[in-house]
């Protein structure tokens, strides 16, 4: 062992020094030479002939500076460097050959490198948290009421701390929007309500003063504020003075105690947070504090050293067993369910991000089955020149080294030129991504990134120039050189490039299929009607701070004023308000009762989606009242409650009867429980969570008789959506100067940014198809025009035996046509196999929906024609003079 | 341990480079050449060039040492001389060589028989 690794020292050691051990050599060889001439001499040979003889003993020059320079040096690297100088030059020689290639690899290599940067950041890249793993979030569940996942109730929270051995730290977040005044406009900012814990927890350093204490949650402490150092940089011009100063959030003053560096995310809240303050001081939730059975706060935890999720899970299952007996009421059958933090928070985008990875892979295959059949044209006419090193003495291995090696280089080029590409393509990406997506870490193409994209150029170096490599290899000298300059394909390359095509094609079939179906289903999504029509609706979003405006009446009377001055105005008569609005992505669904019918039984409880609205809401957004009455004037606070539901309702929870009349009981919203309400109208169905979703059960009520602190106004109007704000901002701020109109949007472009992600996958998905369907159809052109190439001769000899140029062209046809057919053979059972794992993201369309498949089957068919249509026009035009001679 | 068993002749000639070296301290390739065929009273006629691949190997394996001098005509040349692991080697090596050598000759003292 020693031995050898000495031996390994010294000849990296002569190898560097390799122009001096070559001379010393020199002179040995000469000493010994001259030593030799001298005893020929002494024997008494002239001069002359004791050189020659001399000479002669020692053995040929050459060879003995060659073995020598071989025993000595590193053949193995010199060997790379002579591969690599000589693949270089090979693709410098071709470089119409080169170019397709590397930008064939290079798309294939880009993409694949730009979309394993957001699968990098989103899915594989620990969370931007000291010892992310310890992380874990602390559900609570409830089997018996079929409630999988929600938040704890405060006072649990508390005993959870309390009484845990498991947890370094615990902390609850919750978010929702506040009204910042004063220093400027009023604006609504993203406010994330925490306990204390919370940055301990994550362990965040401010960027400047303090984060919070765990006095800082204790009833009664001075309301203090943490500011996002975006917020501080934009709204405060970077102030330095600001620690210590208050800022009004919903007019009340809170003093900034901190600043939290830009980077910093708050786990599940994908909206940019800009401030975050105490759970104790939030005027929305701080009310619930201290109810126990109102399950609303997330919880973080991060677990002790040592500690496995399995221990902890039994510790929260013991505590959960005790606060049940404790108090019955509020938790029997309450559990606690942790997942890790990260799983949390990447949610179903997992599956998403992992079909687009396929996917992109795909084209990458396509791509190096594509550069694999251009490689194996080469060899055929590259055979002479391997025959002739083969009989000169190169080795099999050398070969397909050497073949190895440049087809390594053209991988390492592709992957240069795709990570390029890859950075360019992440920038665009990034502005298409949905806004669903988490972005806890930045997607960028990172050092790691860069790994995979160098990791996968290698591989496909080797994918796609092992099999020419082989085959180069594998021909048969003697034949190659006997057939001279007209060095025929052999049957067996003949079978790989053929193979090659079907590959190409099944691939492409797999995703265009996908990529079909989504397509269709997107269309199917947004023709889908929402239930109201959407044109020429805007909305605007206005949030009374809750400090100043607390009571119900207030939220009753600011509305009414509101409506009043708007309606007043001309062009914007259409107006109405409405929380929550449609297509918003959630809905509130509460639990109610119908009066005279038995109470609903836990597990089973009759739910629907709760909606108060102002009077002229169904007429301006074009609901069809099918029976009863709409709201009016009247029903106020003050006069009987009433209600009005939607079809799907009707039909659900009053099967053949009529709701009209009928009263329902529910213990929304606060201070009016347990109000019974008599349904009077019955209208159409809107999909209020999204286009995708079935419309559910809702009832509406008046906004007058159930008012909240914010609402969307909604108006309908012809007016331009800039002069409508500007209209709305001035009739809200004459009658209170401090108030936001905040995100002022056509409904329009609502529903469209609610497709986001469908959109998103559809486009990259079509885009992957289509890079696949042309790189396939290269890959026919290819096989075809090679394959007619080939056959000049032959077809010369059928046309000059009177073939018809029909005969001719329906012979390579023939020759397309089982191409096709065979890659849509292999194609189809794996192209069903690949729809099944996207059928959850189908609105309306089946997995193996026929009409796509059809329609797919149909594209690549006449695509592989109009591919195969070129050289099978040469084919027919051959002349059979030209082609006899044609040797 | 010789590098490659199956190659008995080259073993054969780093054995008796080394052995020569041994015995008659440091020479220069054609001495070393020279020696060999005069040992083997002009038997084995070598292609002297040959030496120097040996020469390679076993300076690599550190069991001889190369230096640059000056011969009995007063030329210079490298002399190569045996070091220590190659004494060690040479007699590890010897031992292998007679109980090969006997092996080979018993077995084919049976081929003559049989």
């Amino acid at each position: 062992m020693l031995t050898r690794i000495k031996a390994h020292a010294s000849r990296i050691r002569s190898w560097i020094s390799r122009r001096q051990v070559d001379q010393e050599f020199e002179h040995e060889l000469d000493t010994h030479l001259n030593m030799l001439t001298d005893e020929n001499i002494r024997k008494g040979m002239a001069p002359e002939q004791a050189r020659r003889a001399a000479r002669v003993r020692l053995g040929g020059h050459t060879q003995l500076t060659e073995t020598n320079r071989e025993l000595r040096g590193l053949p193995m690297l010199e060997t790379f460097f002579q591969d690599t100088r000589f693949a270089f030059r090979m693709l410098r020689k071709n470089p119409g050959f080169t170019a397709v290639a590397v930008l064939t690899l290079a798309l294939g290599i880009g993409a694949n490198t730009a979309i394993f940067s957001v699968v990098y950041a989103v899915l594989l890249k620990p969370l931007p948290f000291t010892n992310p793993d310890q992380l874990f979030t602390a559900f609570q569940a409830n089997t018996q009421k079929g409630i999988a996942e929600t938040g704890c109730s405060y006072p649990n929270f508390e005993e959870w701390r309390a009484q845990n051995h498991v947890f370094s730290e615990l902390a609850g977040v919750l978010a929702h929007q506040l009204t910042l005044t004063g220093r400027g406009e009023p604006s609504v900012v993203h406010t994330s309500v925490v306990t204390p814990e919370l940055f301990a927890l994550l362990d965040v350093k401010p960027l400047a003063g303090r984060i919070f204490f765990p006095q800082d949650g204790k009833q009664g402490a001075p309301p203090v504020v943490l500011v996002s150092e975006d917020l501080w940089r934009g709204r405060f011009g970077a102030d330095p003075q600001i620690l210590g100063t208050s800022i009004d959030l919903d007019k009340r003053p809170f003093i900034v105690v901190g600043i939290i560096p830009a980077a910093f995310r708050t786990p599940f809240f994908n909206a940019k947070q800009e401030v975050w303050i105490p759970l104790v001081q939030d005027p929305v939730f701080s009310p619930f504090m201290p109810q126990r059975g109102v399950h609303l706060l997330p919880v973080l935890v991060r677990l002790k050293a040592g500690v496995s999720v399995a221990q902890a899970q039994a510790e929260m299952d013991a505590i959960s067993g005790r606060l049940a007996a404790e108090f019955p009421a509020e938790n029997s059958g309450w559990t606690v369910r942790l997942v890790p933090l990260q799983k949390e928070i990447v949610g179903d985008v997992r599956t998403e991000l992992l079909v687009l990875l396929g996917a992109v892979g795909l084209v990458l295959l396509i791509a190096c089955a594509n550069i694999a059949n251009l490689l194996l044209t080469r060899a055929t006419s590259r055979s002479k020149e391997i025959a002739v090193r083969t009989a000169l003495g190169a080795g099999r291995v050398r070969i397909i080294r050497q073949l190895l090696s440049e087809t390594a280089v053209l991988g390492l080029l592709g992957g240069a030129v795709g990570v390029a590409l890859a950075y360019w393509g992440v920038k665009v990406l990034s502005s298409l991504l949905p806004s669903s997506l988490p972005q806890m870490n930045p997607i960028r193409v990172d050092y790691f990134v860069l790994g995979f994209a160098l990791l996968l150029s290698a591989i496909a170096g080797v994918v796609f120039g092992l099999a020419p490599a082989m085959s180069a290899a594998n021909a048969d000298i003697q034949t190659t050189l006997r057939e001279g300059a007209r060095s025929g394909e052999s049957r067996n390359r003949r079978r790989t490039r053929s193979l090659l095509a079907v590959a190409e094609i099944s691939l492409a079939m797999v995703l265009l299929v996908t990529a079909g179906l989504l397509l269709r289903s997107f269309a199917r999504l947004t023709s889908v009607s929402p239930g109201f029509d959407a044109q020429h609706i805007v909305k605007a979003d206005i949030s009374l701070p809750q400090f100043e405006y607390s009571t119900p009446q207030q939220w009753a009377e600011f509305s009414e004023e509101l409506l009043a001055r708007i309606q007043s105005d001309p062009g914007l008569q259409d107006s109405a308000v409405v929380v929550p609005r449609p297509i918003a992505d959630n809905s509130v669904k509460l639990p109610f009762d119908i009066v005279g019918n038995p109470p609903s039984s836990a597990g089973a409880s009759r739910t629907a989606s709760y909606v108060s609205v102002s009077p002229d809401y169904f007429r301006v957004m074009g609901i069809p009242l099918l029976a009863g009455r709409v709201f009016n004037q009247h029903d106020n606070s003050s006069a009987p409650r009433v209600s009005i539901i939607s079809e799907a309702m009707a039909r659900l929870y009053f099967p053949n009867q009529d709701p009209l009349g009928k009263q329902i009981t529910f213990g929304f919203p606060r201070g009016s429980a347990g109000a019974t309400r008599e349904i009077i109208g019955i209208v159409g169905n809107v999909r209020d969570v999204s286009l995708g979703q079935s419309p559910g059960p809702m009832m509406y009520v008046p906004f007058a008789q159930a008012p909240l602190w914010g609402a969307n106004l909604v108006v309908k109007s012809t007016l331009s959506t800039s002069s409508l704000a500007a209209t709305i901002r001035q009739e809200v701020q004459r009658i209170d100067k401090d108030l936001p109109v905040t995100d002022v949007a056509k409904m329009p472009d609502l529903i469209d940014a609610s497709v986001a992600q469908p959109r998103f996958r559809m486009f990259l998905l079509g885009l992957f198809a289509v890079m696949a369907l042309v790189l396939a159809a290269t890959g026919i052109f290819g096989v075809i025009s090679y394959s007619v190439s080939r056959r000049t001769n032959e077809i010369g000899i059928r046309v000059a035996l009177g073939a018809s140029r029909n005969t001719i062209l329906s012979m390579i046809l023939r020759e397309i046509l089982i191409l096709t057919l065979a890659g849509l053979a292999v194609g189809l059972p794996c192209a069903l196999a690949a729809s099944h794992l996207v059928g959850h993201m189908l609105f309306n369309v089946s997995a193996n929906d026929p009409a796509t498949l059809a329609a797919v089957a149909f594209v690549l068919a006449a695509v592989a024609a109009l591919a195969g249509y070129i050289p099978a026009r040469r084919a027919m035009r051959v002349d059979p003079m030209v082609a006899l001679r044609y040797e | 341990m010789p590098a490659d068993k199956s190659e008995i002749l080259q073993g054969t000639l780093d054995l008796m480079v080394l052995k020569t070296l041994e015995t008659m301290g440091p020479l220069h390739g054609y001495g070393i050449a020279r020696r060999i065929e005069q040992i083997s009273e002009e038997a084995l006629q070598i292609n002297q060039g040959t030496i120097y691949a040996s020469l390679v190997r076993l300076t690599q394996k550190g069991w001889i040492a190369g230096a640059w001098g000056t011969s009995d005509n007063n030329r210079k040349a490298k002399f190569y001389s045996i070091t220590r692991a190659g004494r060690k080697q040479l007699r590890t090596e010897a031992l292998n060589w007679e109980r090969i050598s006997g092996v080979i000759g018993r077995v084919l003292g049976m081929a003559e028989r049989g």
